[in-house]
């Protein structure tokens, strides 16, 4: 019920901890760190707990990755660090994340504070967006010593991880806070603001030393046959209306989701807790090549989710009968619901801002011959919040580097 | 369970099995010392009976635990003296004890301040039915000084007073040693002098186990403060098989019956206390850990290795590691093994290389590409830190060379110690 859609997993103990970094291998050229994207160095922070200095371990994990509670969170962990893990040869990974969770509880509950205000440099960088990518550059940059301004199209920080990631992987409390340390380091934020023209965004880059765009994949994807169908939602609008409304919304007896990805398991899995007895998850991909986490998959499946793999919409009726098709083999399945919820990706949304999506692939995150610089999502590269926080990083020394400033 | 006699004559009693309860929380009570006969231990030395006009008043807490990662349990601090209960009690859980349980053996361990009490407290337990005694030299946390280990580090003391229990008993006694000083023989000599059958070793180190940062003061804290007291358990057992051994390869102690006391968990760990000279073996800390119930274990364990060596006496395994313990000068220095390295078992993690490199001889090299080790021979001196430190076990004894300039001998098949393997 509402309860189960607001209440996080409990976290590691002193002496789970402990226990789970006394199986750390403590590898000599540690190949999880390697592959940490954010560079958020797991070999470090990992030996750092298991030689009692937890406090050493959160200065680590906070100065790599300035979003880092949230990223022990929701960080597909599977496909980086822990895939890396020597221990794997033995049994199984290291929990990393679990760590870096136990890390950065410890650092919230003991009032540690990690970063520090820096001396004005004299330079102004907007950026807009205040998604994890948006507020990994903004808080990097102020830690640099820049005045940065973060324009925002909703009523607070945190993109997707406020407005989409469920409360029950990722609590808003755990937002506030990574956003508050990022305020405290000098960052402004102007809120219900959209800058979704031509002639706003050179208003910005007139304004200010660069601009950074950190637009995210915010809209919802469509499929022709579901338009208008008084049925369907979009994932992205049904995850932002419960996480608003902390869980207080009325779902039906039954419902179809359409999707394969982390988004298709958030929307199945918080139908599921909020008490929808049916939900039927139909994906695009087989079990073999799915996109979801391990872990988003097998706490769906655990909660009674059912999943169809490899089954495509064919047609919908206006009174929600969908019929879907497998890819391979011979089958058809009608389902009839009140509710059809699609999570087959999302989209950037900033056509009127005369840029294209094309023009963001240089790896210098700066469009041609502009101060206008790209960060998260509309970045070529995968689209997680650890890649976001990766980017956010690499933009801040982009743009440092186009100021003529000495990067560190 | 495999059935094994594993039954053994020390100091003239015949026990079912070598496992007892050493003098100490664990054995404070009849109800416990029944358990501990139900449960399937051979022997119990029920806890110290002091003189009448010693009074206990104990501190709380009592205890503090070293750990170590996640591990709750290396070593515990102890701070508990003799049987708090009554004389009177005490001698009436012995009789009880006896007449309930007459096939397991009961071990009076007493503590006096002078010859008196000795004579007095020996007598009162002859009377009272216990089968051998056990003179306890060696308790670290007295409150008084003329007794405890402060009589075991003084032979002399330690003779005078087996001489005052010889006396007044005919029963076999044993006198218990401190770990608290260089040389135990001196005082187990002297006790054999004063007329002790046996000796029982090691009683507890004199340790302070943490220090609580913020407070600046020993664990466990007493209102502010705390005390020196003994340490015991699985950390303390390569100081207690040192002693033993040094006793065991005295001229003067070598036939001495000895009770083996220190760190004894597992049935490996008895079977190394009963190959360096032990015909009895004494257990508290791991009971005050994980209850009675371990000696079930530690039997069937030890018959499963009787039957792997082809013993069928226990009696047959006594001392047979003793002569293989020799003075460091006398060891062969002709020869250095090189470690070899399973590639199947090893999953990359370098640690030998660091080991290596920062403990060692700068010998284990590292291919970046393959994420694998490989020894370079011309460095290596084989110290085999690098099997040590391998959590997986894939570094073993490899090639044997001869140092240049050393004669060949025929050296037999080396192989690293089975804990190697296991890993």
């Amino acid at each position: 019920m509402v309860e189960d859609y607001l209440k996080e997993d409990k976290g590691f103990s002193p002496r789970d901890v402990m226990e789970e970094a006394s199986r750390c291998l403590l590898c000599l050229d540690a190949p999880c760190s390697a592959n940490c994207p954010a560079g958020t160095d797991p070999g470090k922070f990992i030996r750092s707990v298991r030689f009692k200095n937890v406090e050493g371990a959160a200065e680590t994990v906070r100065e790599n990755n300035i979003l880092a509670g949230i990223c022990a969170r929701v960080c597909p962990t599977e496909k980086y660090c822990e895939l890396a893990c020597s221990r794997t040869g033995i049994d199984k990974p290291i929990n990393i994340s679990m760590i870096q969770r136990y890390i950065t509880d410890y650092e919230s509950c003991t009032h540690m504070s990690v970063l520090k205000k820096a001396k004005a440099n004299g330079k102004k960088v907007a950026v807009i967006g205040a998604g994890p990518a948006g507020l990994t550059a903004a808080g990097n940059l102020a830690l640099r010593g820049f005045e940065v301004t973060v324009y925002e199209k909703e009523s607070k920080a945190g993109g997707y991880l406020r407005y989409g990631i469920p409360e029950y992987r990722l609590p808003n409390k755990v937002v506030d806070e990574e956003v508050k340390r990022i305020e405290d380091l000098g960052v402004k934020f102007v809120f219900n603001t959209k800058v979704e023209t031509s002639k706003l965004l050179d208003e910005l880059k007139k304004s200010n030393d660069a601009v950074i765009l950190a637009l995210g994949f915010s809209k919802g994807k469509m499929l022709e046959m579901f338009e208008d169908n008084k049925k369907v939602k979009l994932a992205v609008d049904f995850l932002k209306q419960v996480k608003e409304k902390k869980g207080r919304v009325r779902v039906p007896e039954s419902a179809v989701v359409v999707g394969g990805g982390d988004v298709a398991m958030d929307v199945s899995l918080t139908l599921k807790k909020l008490g929808c007895a049916n939900v039927t998850d139909c994906a695009y991909e087989q079990f073999c090549e799915f996109r979801a986490s391990k872990k988003e998959l097998e706490h769906t499946r655990e909660a009674g989710v059912t999943i169809l793999d490899g089954y495509i919409p064919e047609k919908v009726t206006k009174s929600g009968q969908v019929t879907f098709a497998h890819r391979v083999i011979k089958s058809k399945v009608v389902i009839k619901a009140p509710l059809i919820v699609l999570a087959i990706g999302q989209v950037s949304d900033f056509s009127n801002l005369g840029i294209k999506l094309e023009d963001l692939n240089d790896p210098s995150y700066r469009i041609k011959n502009t101060n206008v610089f790209y960060a998260g999502d509309i970045a070529p590269g995968d689209k997680t919040v650890v890649y976001s926080v990766k980017t956010g990083k690499e933009v801040t020394k982009a743009v440092m580097s186009y100021l003529k400033m000495e990067v560190k | 369970m495999l059935k094994k006699d594993l039954s053994i004559t020390f100091m003239g009693v015949k026990f079912p099995n070598p496992f007892c309860l050493s003098s100490s929380p664990v054995g404070n009570c009849y109800d416990m010392c029944a358990k501990a006969y139900e449960t399937g231990w051979g022997g119990v030395v029920f806890k110290t009976i002091g003189p009448k006009h010693y009074l206990i008043d104990e501190v709380s807490p009592r205890f503090d635990a070293l750990t170590k990662e996640a591990e709750p349990f290396v070593g515990f601090k102890n701070m508990e003296q003799i049987a708090e209960h009554s004389l009177e009690e005490n001698l009436a859980d012995l009789r009880k004890l006896k007449k309930n349980y007459p096939n397991n053996v009961l071990i009076a361990s007493i503590m006096g301040s002078n010859e008196e009490d000795w004579e007095e407290l020996a007598r009162l337990v002859t009377e009272a039915g216990a089968d051998m005694i056990e003179l306890n030299f060696s308790c670290p946390q007295m409150t008084s000084h003329a007794m405890g280990s402060d009589v075991g580090s003084n032979p002399e003391l330690c003779k005078k007073y087996c001489a005052a229990v010889r006396r007044s008993t005919h029963l076999p006694f044993m006198a218990k040693m401190t770990p608290n000083i260089t040389d135990m023989c001196d005082p187990a000599i002297a006790s054999l002098e004063g007329g002790a059958d046996g000796i029982a070793a090691i009683n507890t180190i004199k340790s302070i186990i943490n220090v609580d940062l913020n407070k600046k003061v020993g664990l466990p804290i007493i209102n502010g403060k705390s005390s020196i007291s003994g340490y015991s358990g699985k950390a303390v057992k390569p100081v207690a098989l040192r002693f033993i051994q040094q006793m065991k390869t005295n001229p003067k102690l070598k036939d001495a019956e000895i009770s083996g006391i220190g760190g004894i968990e597992t049935w490996e760990d008895a079977a190394e206390f009963i190959l360096l000279g032990c015909k009895n073996l004494q257990v508290t800390t791991a009971i005050m850990q994980y209850g009675y119930r371990i000696v079930e274990d530690m039997k069937d364990g030890l018959a499963r290795y009787m039957e792997k060596e082809g013993v069928d006496h226990l009696e047959d395994l006594v001392g047979l590691a003793n002569k293989n313990i020799i003075p460091a000068e006398e060891l062969d220095r002709d020869y250095k093994v090189y470690p070899v390295i399973d590639t199947d078992k090893c999953v990359g993690c370098g640690r030998c290389v660091i080991s290596c490199y920062d403990g060692a001889h700068q010998a284990m090299e590292w291919n970046k590409e393959t994420r694998r080790p490989h020894c370079n021979t011309t460095k290596c001196v084989g110290c085999l830190l690098c099997g040590l430190v391998c959590p997986v076990g894939a570094i073993n004894a490899g090639e044997r060379v001869l140092k240049e300039g050393r004669k060949p001998k025929n050296l037999k098949k080396l192989v690293l110690q089975d804990s190697f393997q296991k890993l």
